[in-house]
């Protein structure tokens, strides 16, 4: 049970298809034939092997889209870095077949039904149908997988019962030799397992020998491993276009869980996805809507990602509808594989959780969330400043400063001679004389005063000291009050 | 054994001014003499908190110990659509911590980042304010409902500031008062508060300090706020 293999039997189909939030009748051509048809389709009584126009008299509202290789190549990477939660070394088998190398994630997993529990539901859960085998051999695990068979193969024997069981086409020889082989009366593996080596080799061909010698582990068999690329893309090509930026969430979250496996298997995370939506109709300008989601720090959890994406599809208005939907990734910052405290101390302060602020960002604009930070200057305008949330500097702390601050002064009336707000204002004894800045385009000179109006409130008001000498309005106390 | 221990065993005892152990713990206001008179002992967590601001920098003072509190644990303190800038030497100089606190600008949304904000349960407190926009004046129920889930869901504080006008109208909030400033202290009137007793009037500042004078209304139409009142048009 060293090897797994995963044969995806409706690959040309789901590259189209897991796209797709409500099924519709779909058919995949290739060269006028259809090679595959989904449930929907075949209830109907299309089958593969159908002519198009067969397969249209059927069902008029059938969906044939041509098979697409290099999206099945590009879905097969995308699950070979997925798969490589499971185990370090993934092979491709094009075109639609994977092997992992498991003898070192039996013992992590919890051993080979387990294994194979969590493949299965992972594979199924990213939208794909798939066999899934262990065996002791790679050739033998994608042979029995591409059969349709299921579950672990214990050892060697078994191996060799289950397969010689098998018709030989499973093996997937030529046309010619299967035609010689049926004329001779071999029908299943078994009966050519019997047959005497160097005779069969004479008729054909030694790398028939060594295909059978590899898959019941005679011979070795290495494979190429896969190594995942720098950066995840990827493109979900939709079957039906998409009208609405909402109805693109079902979509997204099927590339936001690749993405999810990519980067676990990378051990990595990312702070900035690139989204491309391409319209189907061409005169639009651009041809397509292109936005970016950004994070605050590295993610890796999908749904994080997903909850970003929502609130960016919501106030997304489309000019033309969607036929497709490309993410791509930036670098990837690598993160430390989530481990449990030792001793969970659950009273340390830790910095609070920034993907709330990231989600209002998507929805309200970056400049829409703030935090406020200190800054060494007398000026009241200049003794703050917007930053981003968390970050400190160092400025002038003083307690007989307003709660609030005017963003721009506010003239005062005169009346009397006394500034005015609802009524006469209390100057109070004494005032505070700010004269500074001469140095930078920004100087001030006024005389601000700590003043009661007639409703009890207290207001910081400055009068200017030169120019027409006005009042203004600047800030707002709360009362004198000391918490007790 | 302790008498609480004691009391507890008696399913058939009514205890007549006791609090209701069950009651969620609040978090403290800082002001001590304020506190005794809720009954979650401070701002219900996990609620929804009206204040009728008639001054903005009386709310503020009000709030602040506890948002200088909260702003030294690992929640996020989010303002939201403030009217004014809140000044931060002044913050500071009050004991808040600004790495926690977050401004948020809403425009038209006010009421789904606060939603948001309380469901995420990264947020300590969520103050809500909606004074300069006239058409955001009234605050449907629907919302207000929606605002005290989220805030059980994430157990952080909503507090939500509006203008005194607001006591006529009927709301789901756990607790509803009215602050002001007066003659340079805090006059705070409870006007609900769920499981306790509404219409208490408290003044807390420098002036009353240490003592606060807590009036206990002497008619019922003090108390009422003014939608209660069978005789008004």
């Amino acid at each position: 049970m060293n090897w797994l293999a995963l044969h995806l039997p409706a690959l040309p189909l789901e590259v189209y298809e897991r796209g797709l939030q409500t099924p519709l009748p779909l058919a995949i051509s290739q060269r006028e034939r259809l090679i595959a048809c989904n449930r929907l389709a075949r209830e109907q009584g299309v089958q593969p092997g159908l002519a198009e126009s067969a397969g249209r008299a059927l069902l008029a509202d059938l969906r044939i889209l041509p098979s697409n290789a290099r999206a099945e190549r590009a879905a097969l990477e995308r699950l070979a870095a997925w798969a490589m939660r499971f185990s370090d070394q993934v092979s491709l088998e094009p075109p639609q077949a994977l092997v992992l190398e498991s003898a070192r994630s039996l013992r992590l997993f919890g051993g080979a039904d387990a294994l194979h529990r969590q493949v299965a539901d992972g594979i199924a859960g990213l939208g794909y149908q798939a066999h899934c085998v262990l065996a002791p051999t790679p050739l033998g695990a994608l042979v029995l997988a591409a059969a349709g068979a299921e579950g672990p193969v214990p050892h060697i024997d078994a191996l060799r019962r289950t397969l010689s069981a098998l018709p030989v086409a499973a093996l997937g020889f030529e046309r010619r030799a299967l035609d010689d082989l049926a004329r001779m009366g071999l029908k299943r593996i078994g009966d050519l397992l019997r047959l005497p080596r160097d005779g069969f080799a004479e008729r054909f061909g030694i790398e028939r020998i060594d295909q059978l010698e590899r898959l019941l582990g005679e011979r070795a068999d290495p494979r190429q491993a896969f190594t995942p690329p720098e950066r995840f893309r990827a493109e979900l090509e939709l079957p039906a276009e998409v009208p609405d930026a909402v109805a693109l969430v079902f979509a997204g979250r099927r590339l936001l869980e690749e993405l999810g496996g990519f980067l676990l298997a990378r051990q990595s995370g990312v702070q900035r996805l690139s989204w491309c939506l391409s319209h189907a109709d061409a005169q639009t300008d651009a041809g397509s809507t292109r936005f970016q989601l950004g994070a605050a720090r590295p993610l890796r959890d999908p749904q994080r990602w997903l909850e970003l994406l929502r609130e960016r599809l919501e106030r997304l208005r489309l000019p033309a509808p969607v036929r497709a939907i490309a993410l791509a990734s930036e670098t990837l910052s690598p993160l430390p594989p989530a481990n449990a405290e030792l001793f969970p101390n659950a009273a340390a302060v830790t910095a609070p959780d920034p993907a709330l602020l990231d989600r209002l960002r998507a929805r309200l604009g970056n400049d829409a969330v703030q935090g406020l930070a200190l800054v060494l200057d007398q000026r009241p305008e200049r003794a703050w400043r917007w930053c981003s949330p968390g970050d400190q500097s160092d400025g002038i702390v003083r307690a007989d400063r307003p709660l609030w601050l005017l963003p721009q002064p506010a003239a005062l009336p005169l009346q009397g001679h006394r500034p005015w707000l609802d009524g006469p204002l209390d100057l109070g004894d004494g005032c505070e004389r700010i004269e500074t800045g001469w140095w930078d385009d920004f100087e001030v000179a006024r005389d601000y005063y700590v003043a009661t109006a007639v409703s009890g409130e207290r207001v910081w008001i400055y009068r200017e000291m030169y120019g027409n000498r006005g009042w203004f309005l600047h800030g707002l106390f709360g009362a004198a009050a000391q918490p007790c | 054994m302790s008498l609480e221990q004691l009391l507890a065993q008696r399913p058939d005892l009514w205890r007549g001014r006791g609090r209701d152990p069950s009651a969620p713990n609040g978090v403290s206001t800082g002001f001590t003499a304020l506190d005794r008179l809720l009954p979650w002992h401070g701002w219900p967590a996990g609620s929804l908190t009206e204040i009728l601001a008639v001054h903005q920098g009386a709310a503020m003072a009000l709030m602040l110990p506890m948002l200088a509190a909260l702003s030294h644990r690992s929640r996020w303190l989010l303002l939201v659509d403030p009217p004014w800038v809140p000044f931060a030497p002044a913050l500071v100089a009050n004991g808040l911590d600004l790495a926690r606190l977050v401004v948020v600008q809403a425009g038209d949304e006010t009421a789904w980042a606060m939603e948001q904000a309380l469901r995420s349960g990264a947020c300590a407190a969520v103050l809500g304010w909606h004074c300069q926009q006239e058409r955001r004046r009234n605050w449907p129920a629907g919302s207000l409902r929606r605002l005290q889930l989220a805030a059980d869901a994430g157990d952080a504080l909503a507090i939500l500031l509006r203008e005194p006008a607001a006591a006529a109208r009927p709301s789901p909030a756990a607790f509803r008062l009215q602050v002001e400033s007066v003659g340079g202290d805090l006059a705070v009137t409870l006007l609900k508060q769920r499981g306790g007793r509404p219409g208490a009037r408290i003044r807390i500042g420098a002036s009353s300090h240490p003592i606060p004078v807590i009036t206990r209304p002497a008619s019922r139409s003090v108390s009422r706020p003014a939608f209660l009142e069978p005789n008004r048009s």
